[in-house]
């Protein structure tokens, strides 16, 4: 009952900041010069016809009442059209949201499954040279833009050595992506190097901390040796504030996919939006940051939710 | 209950800054960071008083010359002087970076503090704004907005900070919490001490020591949003230029095996990222402040 | 052959701050079946010792001399030889039961670790062992207890559970630091029961650390006494404890505060003056809650309290009782949700903006911990000078100036110290920085909550006479909350006992402790050690003594 009690507070949470992003994406919505009429019917549209389309759409009603109007489109899948390809927005992102997820799932995995162990090494070997040399190899990798880093990654992998294809898996269905792996290593390697470098910090803190803890002094009374006792101790305690930090993350690596993908040529969400940018297609563009918040939210709620499985603490919630 | 004091650790002294400046000069990869971030500082704005550059007007004669001994860096495609286009770049990349970071820091720390000290409702709804604020990627309003609008340096300045104060501002409002249930808080509230007065003498001067922290962290974030903006083409227009605009420009060179073009400023931006990022890690081992991992 | 011997002990830690010498010259030993008490106060040592005596000391520290357990030599023995030494021939129980246990893994397999570490028995049969040990050590219901988390249980659970670990496997030498000073003085007694009763069972050596006289009283048959590294005197529980040979050990028993037991004619002090004029805080059937729904917590019920001007009030009761929430009431900090709570004959609800601050700068308020109890960015004179700042606007800083020096030698402070950072001064003078501050202003009211917990006892002592001394010359009530019933007896006039958020007996001091009239408020005070082995060995064998001469 506990968690039944827990799960519904953390829904109405997420639905509140779900509803507060709506909010900003409505502002940005008005805010566009002369308002969607003029980038739909284009700068040569004389007032009468935009006076005319504002009417149409319902654009001159009062804007709370828009506000709601909006929100009823919303929750029926409707974001608009696109100006430029002449889709429906939801129909494209659906195309192309798949293959993002492929690309950031893929980074994520790589990057916790180096960073963890790489974290929790350092952790131990604390100011020995091993940890200084991988806490200056994470800050260059963490200060690097992933444009950069890519861009090199690209010189040296494809120009100068020639192991990978320079472009990303162009095909539009999943099959079509994963029957060319290859093409998807830089991607994936590039979109995962700032996270190493992150979560090999959180991690490395982590246990630090844990290490400190009084539990490691009793098991040493106890006669555990070092390595039992931080497999079996000390590793668990450090995994539950870095799962947290996971929810939190989901935006940087969003963020990070639309830089790889217009690098790469991956036609992903990414390169979606960045062409939108290019041709100021307003629907595609707020769509887009709509659905890439809710994946934020829905990503912290699940962070959460593993957190709660991996640590029983916090299931009884204390005053 | 009841915990024996360890008096022999408790008595510390040598005064609190002075502990924490020993524990600074000891990293060495903080120190570095210091001296990098001076030295780029010297770079960019005394550089150019000892080698000038034209970095306004075109030059077609001598246009993409590879490294020479009268161009340090070569020149880039319309025949500025790379090397003193480094240090152009740099002012603006430097300027923008440390006073986004400076007002993404203030804006944080106020909405934090406020929020922890109010508590209740006011605490959790400012809290879900800056939970949806965080949901939402940076680049991606950024791009919107630059679909609206090109903003000039002072706009940019002013949309960066915007876009950054979420992160402070939960850290902030932790210590906040912290510090509003200690012991010296309770006991002027209890003898009639105002709110104000809480906030003002105690709450914000034991807060400076993260607020030093986030900033130095927000610095070296803002500086690299700064070459993610200019590489996408939002940042400062030409002829002005800062190192991720150097970066965008010099793209295609790089293909064509034209490195001088897009190595310096690649290389820029990490060491005075790295830097920033070394000189906040080592603030917060000094000062020893719990936050960003 | 002694399961201990410690023979020229040196420990020498390097620091931030240089060299500190922790451990000088120790010597000493335990035999089979003996417990040796190891008696001191913060910075003498006595830690180190027994962390010494597992290998367990952090890497900065250089150990000399020899240390032999059951024979086996640690001092620069290997890490793999010590593992095989600790949980086997010498274990130890910690003082923190709060983060003695690894979180996230249940309390048998934590148990079951310890057994497998040194047995060579499958998952099933140390499982099956660590649920007798549960059992052994008094934790009911053991088979469910096992799967347990460690914050399932109870503070005094815990222990029991970190004791299980320790006895697992039969060691020779058992190690206790201050098990029981972090648990409220009843569970003390019983995890001290339980202690004893398992070393007079299995013959198990008992290297006892504690500061706390009465436990020695209780439990040593020898004892040790360090100061600053050093032992300064050794011999039987009696001989140290009754007849003291050096100075230090001499002066460190008259600072203890003692129990008076069995002695019911004590005269009663005449009432104070001032018995019949209005009280200065009146709480009537006062309720608190705390957190909403499955976790309310009702920290007080229909809580009555008074006290009278000049009078001191000591608040007593163990963790959860809510006296620190009563004493909070008292000064306006926490809203009751039903009842009233007057100051100075104002009810604090109804009081708002100026008369509520000029209510409020008639008490003086010293709570509990001594690091947080002064903001150490402020020097100790504008730390005093502030309730100053608050309600005296208009003094000049030459007024303030003078004030502060007249209130530090009021608390016996020199007068160099108002220019010093908190971070300078020990804890007893911290506390002491802090009661000046409450007086500062001439208040009528002093709610002193726990103020000298968290000091040596030695320290306590001065802080303690400072704040008898100044009440009989400045007059002011006192309310003062502690859970150290000794304490109270010495300073309070009146005492009140709280239990679960009610008041569960009240009334002068001597007549209450002496002849308490209700079973909890007996046991509470049969729980409390006094430092007198001879009367601690008789209350021991007649709990009711308390009545008797």
């Amino acid at each position: 009952m506990e968690t039944a009690l827990y799960l519904t507070r953390r829904l109405l949470q997420a639905l509140a900041v779900i509803l507060i992003v709506t909010v900003v994406v409505f502002c940005l919505l008005h805010a566009l010069p002369g308002g969607p009429a003029r980038g739909i019917l284009g700068p040569q549209a004389t007032a009468q016809q935009i006076a005319a389309f504002n009417h149409e759409q319902g654009l001159d009603r009062p804007l709370p009442v828009q506000y709601l109007y909006y929100l009823h489109t919303l929750v029926q899948g409707d974001l608009g059209t696109s100006y430029t390809l002449n889709e429906a927005v939801s129909r494209l992102i659906e195309q192309r949201l798949p293959k993002t997820l492929v690309l950031t799932v893929l980074s994520a995995l790589l990057g916790l499954l180096l960073a963890i162990p790489l974290g929790m090494w350092q952790g131990v070997r604390r100011n020995k040279p091993v940890d200084y040399a991988v806490t200056t190899l994470s800050f260059v990798a963490y200060s690097t833009p992933v444009y950069f880093l890519g861009l090199l990654l690209i010189l040296v992998f494809t120009q100068v050595l020639r192991w990978f294809p320079s472009q990303a898996p162009q095909g539009d269905t999943l099959a079509q992506v994963f029957a060319d792996p290859l093409a998807l290593v830089l991607p994936v390697v590039t979109g995962a190097a700032s996270m190493i470098a992150v979560f090999s910090r959180y991690m490395r803190a982590a246990t630090l901390e844990n290490l400190a803890e009084d539990y490691v002094r009793t098991a040493r009374a106890g006669g555990s040796r070092p390595g039992a006792i931080l497999w079996r101790h000390v590793f668990r305690n450090s995994l539950t504030p870095v799962i947290a930090m996971l929810g939190y993350y989901v935006p940087v690596l969003f963020g990070g996919a639309l830089v790889v993908e217009q690098l790469f040529n991956y036609p992903g969400m990414g390169l979606l939006f960045w062409s939108a940018a290019q041709s100021s297609d307003y629907p595609v563009l707020l769509g887009c940051v709509l659905v890439i918040s809710v994946a934020t939210v829905i990503g912290t709620l699940l962070a959460d939710i593993v957190q709660r499985i991996v640590d029983p603490r916090v299931k009884t919630e204390r005053i | 209950m009841t915990a024996v004091l360890q008096t022999a650790t408790a008595l510390q002294p040598v005064a609190g800054y002075r502990l924490s400046l020993r524990r600074f000069a000891r990293n060495r990869l903080a120190v570095a960071g210091l001296v990098v971030v001076v030295l780029f500082l010297l770079f960019c704005f005394a550089g150019p008083l000892i080698h000038p550059t034209d970095q306004t007007h075109t030059d077609l004669n001598q246009v993409n010359l590879a490294p020479s001994g009268a161009h340090l860096l070569g020149t880039d495609a319309v025949g500025h002087d790379e090397f003193g286009r480094l240090m152009f770049g740099g002012k603006v990349s430097l300027l923008v970076g440390l006073a986004a970071g400076l007002l993404a820091t203030v804006i944080g720390a106020l909405w934090g503090a406020v929020a922890g000290y109010t508590g209740g409702w006011v605490d959790a709804l400012m809290m879900r704004i800056v939970d949806a604020g965080i949901a939402i990627p940076a680049l991606f309003i950024l791009l919107v907005v630059s679909a609206i609008t090109t903003p000039d340096t002072l706009g940019l300045i002013l949309i960066l900070g915007l876009v950054s104060w979420l992160v402070p501002s939960r850290l902030v409002r932790a210590e906040t919490l912290t510090l509003k249930s200690r012991d010296y808080v309770l006991t002027l509230r209890a003898i009639g001490g105002t709110h104000g007065r809480a906030i003002g003498r105690h709450i914000l001067p034991n807060s400076v020591s993260t607020i030093v922290v986030a900033a130095t962290f927000q610095v070296a974030d803002a500086i690299l949003l700064v070459a993610y903006v200019s590489y996408l083409g939002l940042g400062v227009q030409p002829p002005a230029t800062d190192w991720g605009g150097m970066l965008s420009s010099g793209l295609t060179a790089a293909y064509s095996g034209r490195w001088w073009l897009i190595v310096p400023p690649g290389l820029a931006i990490i060491l005075v990222v790295c830097a920033f990022n070394a000189i906040g890690d080592g603030l917060r081992d000094a000062f020893d402040v719990r936050g960003r991992g | 052959m002694n399961v201990l011997r410690i023979e020229d002990l040196g420990v020498t830690f390097s620091t931030d701050t240089g060299e500190v010498p922790a451990v000088r010259e120790v010597s000493l030993h335990v035999r089979p079946g003996e417990t040796l008490a190891l008696v001191g106060e913060s910075g003498s040592g006595k830690s180190t010792v027994a962390l010494a005596a597992m290998g367990l000391l952090p890497g900065n520290s250089r150990v000399s001399g020899r240390i032999s357990v059951d024979g086996t030599e640690v001092v620069g023995a290997g890490e793999a030889e010590l593992a095989g030494l600790r949980g086997r021939t010498v274990s130890m129980v910690f003082q923190e039961p709060a983060g003695a246990l690894d979180p996230l893994t249940r309390v048998g397999a934590q148990i079951a670790e310890v057994v497998r570490n040194h047995r060579p028995v499958s998952r099933a049969e140390a499982s099956a062992v660590a649920v007798e040990l549960l059992g052994r050590v008094g934790i009911p219901e053991p088979e469910r207890r096992a799967s347990a988390f460690p914050f399932q249980l109870s503070g005094g659970q815990r222990q029991r559970v970190v004791i299980a670990m320790a006895i697992a496997n039969s060691p020779a030498l058992l190690i206790a630091d201050e098990p029981t000073t972090a648990l409220d003085v009843t569970v003390q007694a019983e995890i001290l029961d339980l202690l004893r009763e398992l070393a007079a069972d299995s013959g198990t050596g008992v290297l006892l650390v504690t500061h706390n006289m009465g436990v020695v009283a209780d439990f040593a048959d020898r004892v040790a006494v360090m100061l600053e590294g050093r032992v300064v005197e050794t011999g039987p529980v009696e001989d140290v404890l009754l007849r003291p040979t050096h100075d230090y050990t001499r002066r460190l028993l008259a600072a203890v505060p003692r129990l008076a037991v069995g002695e019911p004619e004590a005269a009663e002090p005449a009432e104070k003056d001032g018995a019949g004029s209005a009280p200065v805080v009146e709480l009537r059937d006062v309720s608190v809650h705390f957190g909403r729904g499955r976790h309310t917590v009702r920290a007080l019920r229909e809580v009555s309290l008074t006290v009278r001007p000049g009078e001191t009030v000591g608040l007593v009761g163990e963790s959860g009782s809510g006296k620190s929430t009563a004493a909070r009431v008292a000064l306006g900090l926490v809203r009751p949700d039903s009842g009233s709570a007057a100051l100075f004959g104002s009810d604090l609800a109804r009081t708002r903006g100026r008369a509520r601050r000029r209510l409020l700068s008639g008490v003086g308020v010293v709570l509990q911990d001594p690091v947080a109890s002064l903001d150490a960015r402020m020097s100790v004179a504008e730390c005093v000078a502030e309730p100053l700042r608050v309600h005296r606007r208009r003094m000049s800083a030459d007024e303030r100036r003078i004030r502060v020096a007249e209130v530090l030698e009021l608390v016996r402070l020199p007068r160099e110290l108002a220019g010093r950072g908190p971070r300078e001064l020990s804890g007893g003078q911290r506390q002491r920085v802090s009661l000046a501050r409450a007086l500062v202003l001439d208040p009528r009211l002093l709610v002193a909550d726990e103020p000298t917990s968290a000091l040596d006892v030695s320290v306590q002592r001065t802080v303690l006479e400072v704040i008898a001394e100044l009440q009989g010359e400045l007059g002011f009530a006192c309310l003062f909350v502690s859970h150290d019933l000794a304490v109270v007896q010495e300073f309070a006039q009146r005492v009140v006992v709280m239990r679960d958020g009610s008041v569960e007996e009240e009334g002068p001091t001597m007549t209450t402790l002496l002849r308490p009239e209700t079973e909890y408020t007996r046991r509470l005070i049969a729980a409390v050690p006094v430092p007198d082995p001879v009367l601690q060995r008789r209350r021991r064998a007649s709990p009711g003594l308390e009545a008797t001469a």
